[in-house]
Parts: structure tokens; sequence; C-alpha cells
């Protein structure tokens, strides 16, 4: 959770701002040393190997090379971007209108209920993720759970086409996804003062107007840091995309997977994945600007 | 100072002397496909030598070249393909193999051994050998399919599952315009780019890893898969037909190879021998149906395993397939071109 309020920024407005000292400099130390080795280090790899080229092995020669870039900048992987952005936003926009509802209903649940129907977010992630996908693939497949259901209760006349179209991807990265637009959101709905939605009311708005200028604008925090946490992993995801969409409108992520194994040119593959990082940090100072306009 | 003196003359004794001559670790470490060796040869070969075996695995040969010229692992035992073991022999990045070592090498089919990527049998030995062909649901499916072209056809669109892979599906196109499988000349690729351009748009599924799921789930019709994974579909249901393509197909040859880093060069040997006994080598057939290129090991198997033309092609058909070579760079040319289909 501390994660997601370090994402959210909810938790840094206000309060006082002094030099952290020796201690918290030595608490922080395993972070720091994390967020070194982890995220700085390969990021620096990735760019430096961005500019390089490679030999017919695949092995990464290190010559300065624009190359890769302007590869990149041709309009199939543009497209290829486009993509995987619009999967990603599709995503995030259902995780929103499907996960709100949800994360509401659960922040003003009875305070004893709250830890259950949180658990029951959550008890998927006990489970593998490829495990999960697959099961997908056994549920919407042509002889599958879903089909024979619908077929042999009436429903259809025949099997339907469910599993590797779009809309497959799109229900498996829905699904992967939610909790990480529930959680944030609960998070901001929980902290709703219930003294302002009164007020709302006793100023004479109805529930609509009470809703849209009095409890979705309090709980935006949330609602950023979900839309984030959704869409910066589900534009990359590549498992979902090739498993339950069959593989055949290539996204960004398989595309930069292929660089690095049977394409044999990871220089390529580290130009597109810097760009992705690119987009993630315009993403993210996108939602910031938005917060700070608040 | 005497102490540096010291260590240097030791390292270089011990470079001298040589790794081969110092007794070797009881310790094997294998980088093979996944889904390729039985667990249970692995376990027979620790039991019966004492050699702690550690095993990893890689899904292409790609993976396995990327980790291995990054000098990540240490591994004595590797599993490339044909077109890969030309590529390690010419960059030097292969052990020589100490035939002396090996004499259950002459259990191996004569048409399997001496092959152009390593024309003495210096660096490889075969392991499995394989094909790819067409499946067929034909309870689905009622017209006689023969080749290439009569699967990618704009009846069957939405009804096939081929290979997720750039050079599988570049090198049936050129089979189909009658050119030469490793010939990824520009000027062929132009020729093959719009039968690509027809052909993909017709696919339903691309899966390298495990083709057949979408044929028994019934999401497909046909297939163009590996021949192991065909010769389970013949196994699990009768209604599955195998089909060699008419204008012939790729012929697959995986061997075992040791890097030029090996460690414990002599246990690798043992292994490759134990690996190409006829009783062991019957295991691995039992458990993943590719072409046993092991004679000895052919007399074991079962009737039925022997007749599944997707295990085991004529000899007439093997004749007519062709073995990938190294096409180096060339090979991102046609990523980019089956990208670029796909994304339309």
């Amino acid at each position: 959770m501390s994660l997601i309020a370090a994402v959210s920024g909810v938790h840094d407005s206000g309060g006082y701002r002094r030099p952290p000292n020796l201690v918290a400099w030595l608490v922080l130390m395993p972070l720091l040393a994390w967020l070194f080795l982890f995220v700085i280090v390969p990021t620096v790899m990735l760019v430096v190997v961005s500019f390089a080229e490679r030999d017919a092995l695949g092995r990464i020669v290190y010559d300065f090379t624009l190359q890769n870039y302007i590869r990149a900048f041709d309009w199939l992987w543009l497209k290829v971007f486009l993509t995987s952005i619009w999967y990603a936003l599709l995503t995030t926009l259902i995780c929103m209108f499907v996960g709100y509802p949800v994360a509401y209903t659960i922040g003003r649940a009875p305070l004893h209920w709250r830890g259950l129907l949180l658990m029951l977010v959550m008890v998927p992630f006990w489970t593998s993720f490829l495990i999960r996908t697959y099961a997908w693939i056994t549920i919407l497949s042509k002889d599958g759970l879903l089909n024979s259901l619908l077929v042999s209760a009436g429903i259809f006349s025949h099997s339907a086409e469910i599993l590797y179209t779009p809309f497959a991807i799109v229900l498996g990265l829905v699904y992967n996804f939610l909790p990480f637009m529930i959680l944030p959101i609960y998070t901001s709905v929980e902290k709703l003062d219930n003294a302002l939605i009164e007020a709302a009311y006793d100023l004479g708005a109805g529930p609509v107007r009470a809703f849209s200028q009095v409890i979705i604008p309090l709980t935006r925090p949330g609602i950023a840091a979900g839309a984030m946490l959704v869409f910066v992993p589900s534009i990359a995801m590549f498992a979902i995309t090739t498993l339950m969409g069959g593989g055949t409108n290539p996204t960004i992520g398989e595309v930069i997977f292929k660089q690095f194994t049977s394409g044999r040119n990871q220089p390529f593959g580290a130009a597109l994945g810097t760009i992705l990082l690119l987009i993630f940090v315009l993403a993210l100072w996108i939602t910031r600007k938005y917060r700070e306009e608040d | 100072m005497k102490k540096t003196i010291t260590l240097v003359l030791s390292a270089l004794a011990a470079i001298l002397v040589g790794c081969g001559k110092a007794p070797e670790a009881k310790k094997l470490s294998v980088f093979c496909w996944s889904e390729y060796i039985p667990q249970s040869v692995i376990d027979q070969f620790t039991k019966e030598t004492g050699i702690q075996v550690s095993v990893e695995n890689y899904a292409s040969n790609e993976e396995m070249l990327a980790k291995l010229t990054a000098g990540g692992g240490e591994y004595d035992i590797i599993q490339p393909s044909e077109y890969v073991v030309e590529a390690l022999i010419a960059q030097k990045l292969l052990h020589p193999i100490d035939k002396t070592k090996i004499p259950n090498l002459s259990n191996i089919a004569p048409q399997f051994l001496k092959m152009s990527f390593d024309p003495d049998n210096s660096f490889s030995v075969p392991f499995m050998a394989g094909t790819v062909g067409i499946v067929v649901n034909t309870d689905l499916i009622k017209d006689d399919i023969k080749s290439f072209s009569d699967v990618f056809k704009p009846d069957n669109k939405g009804k096939i599952v081929v290979l997720d892979d750039a050079r599988e599906i570049t090198a049936w196109a050129l089979l189909s315009q009658g050119l030469a499988i490793n010939d990824m000349s520009d000027a062929n690729l132009d020729k093959v780019k719009p039968v690509l351009a027809n052909w993909i748009p017709l696919v339903k599924v691309f899966d390298s890893d495990s083709p057949k799921t979408a044929l028994l789930n019934g999401d497909v019709a046909m297939g163009v898969v590996w021949g192991g994974e065909g010769a389970i579909l013949l196994q699990s249901d009768p209604k599955f037909r195998w089909i060699i393509p008419a204008e012939g197909t790729h012929l697959f040859i995986d061997s075992l190879a040791m890097p030029k880093t090996a460690k414990n060069v002599e246990n690798a040997e043992a292994f490759m021998n134990f690996i190409l006994r006829p009783d062991v080598s019957k295991k691995i057939s039992d458990a993943f149906p590719y072409t046993n290129p092991n004679l000895a090991a052919r007399k074991l198997l079962s009737e039925e395993q022997l007749n599944n033309k997707a295990s085991f092609p004529s000899d007439a058909d093997i004749a007519k397939m062709q073995v990938f070579r190294d096409i180096g760079t060339q090979g991102s040319k046609i990523d980019e071109i089956v990208t670029s289909v796909k994304a339309q």
C-alpha cells in the first residue's frame, strides 16, 4: 500500500520539510541501493545499448550509431506503439469504470467488512499470472467452458469466437490489472470526509452533482494513481497479447521481446525500450501536472 | 611481490597443465531447450555417474546465443540447431569433441552425420531431428490439403495456426515460389513479400511453444507446426492428419555441443555418449516424439511410434527437405517484413 501511496503522492501534500539526517540516510540506504542497482543501472545500460550496433551472432558491438532510432521512427513501429497505447488506454478506461464502483463500495462498507472485501480483490494474486492466463484460454476457447455452457443452454446455436480476438486481449488486460485500479481508489475513498458529502446535499446538490463535483475531485489522486498503475504495465505486457490474442496484432512489448530473442537485435530492442520509457515519463509528467493544478 | 609472482606462476602452471588434466568436479551444467530432455533421463545420468547436473532452459536458439555470448552462465552442454552450430563454429565458440569418448556416435543414422554445418562432427553430435509439416483436423476440413498453397487460401481465413517464427514463415513462402530456403537475398525477400502479405492475414494464431493447443481446443482447423507437436496430435486423435508439404519443407537437426568456455569437458562428453545410448534415446522419443536419428534406439520403439508419419517421415520425404543455414543479420529484415504485414 505504501508503494501505491508513493506513486500516487497521496501523502506528500503538506507536511514540513527538512534535510534528512544521518539516521534517515541509513534507513533509506537499502532503498537507495535497490533503486541504483535495479533501476538506474539497467536504465543506463538500456540507453547505452540503444546507441550500439550488433554483429551477425547478435552480440553487441559498441560503435556509436543513431541507426536504431532512425529505424524506430518508421511508420511501421509507430503503428505498433499506437496499437499498444490504444489497448492500454482502453484497458485503463474500462478498469476505471469497473473499478471505481467496486472501490467506492469497499471504501464505504462497514469497517469490519472492508478487510474481507479487499482480500477478495487480492486473492487472485495468490495464483501465478501465467496460470490464470492459461485458465482464460481453457474458458474462452471454441470448445471451452464458456462456449459449451452457452451452446448447451441454447443461448448460442454454435460456438462463438472469443479467444484470439482483440476482445480477448482487452479482457485479459482488464482482468489482470483491475486490482491496481481498485486499491489506490479505495485508499482515496476511505479517507473521504462524509461531512463534505453531507454539506453538498445540504447546499442543494443532487446525487449526480455531489458525485461529479465533490466525490470525484476528492478521490482524484486515487484515480490518477490507479490510471498510472494500469496504463504503464499494460502498454508493455506481451504475454497476454500473444497468449490470448494469438499474436496476430503485434504490440510493442512483443516486438521488443522478439528483438532480444529471435530478432538477434538487442540494440534496436533497446532503442524501442528507451522510447517506451520516454512515453512513461511523459505520462507520469502529465498526471503530475494535472494533479498540481488542483 | 613474492606473493604476486607465486600467484602468477601458479596461474600459468594451471594454464599449462590444462583444465582437462586436472580431475573434474562431479558437475555438469546443461543449457537446453525446454520440453526436450526428460527429467528422468537427467536423473538416471546422475544416478549412474554421480555427476550432479544443473539444467537451464531456453525457448529459442537466439535466446541461447544471447545468454551464451553475453557470458552470463557457465555451460558445459548446449543444444543448438544446425544453423547455429554453423555460426558458432565460424565464430570459434565451440569446444572440439574427442570422438573416442563417444563410441555411441555409431548408433546415429549416416544421413544425420557429417552434415554441411559440421562436416566431420568435430563439434556436435545429433540429438533429435524433426521437420515442419501441415496438420489438418479432418472433422472440420474436407478439402484435400497437399501443400502450403492449399493451406494459405482465402477460404481458410481464421482457421490456421502457424509457428510464431518469422524465418519459418518466410522459408515456406520461399518454397511456395520454388526458391531455395536459405536464399534470403533482398531480391528474394522482395519476391516473397506479397506472398506473406496474402498469407499472414489468414492466420488466426501464431504460437511456437505449443501450437497443438489451438488445434486440440478446436479454435483452428489446420496448422503448420513442428513434427513433434504433430506426432502428439496424431497420437491423441485419429481425426488429425499429417501432410508433408508438396513444395518441400524444413528439416531441423538439434545437436549437443560444448561451448568453448565449458569447464567440465569430460563430463560433457560422458553426457553426450549417455544420451546416444539406445535405451536412453528411446526414453527421449517416448516423451518427445521427434525424428530420432539413433538407429539402435529406433529398434526399441513400438510399431505405432515408428509408423507416426509426423515423427518419422519417409527417406524419400527427407530427401526433399532442406536444412537452414545461418543468415546472419538478414534475420532482422525478415522479422521486419513479417511484423509489418502483421501490423497492417
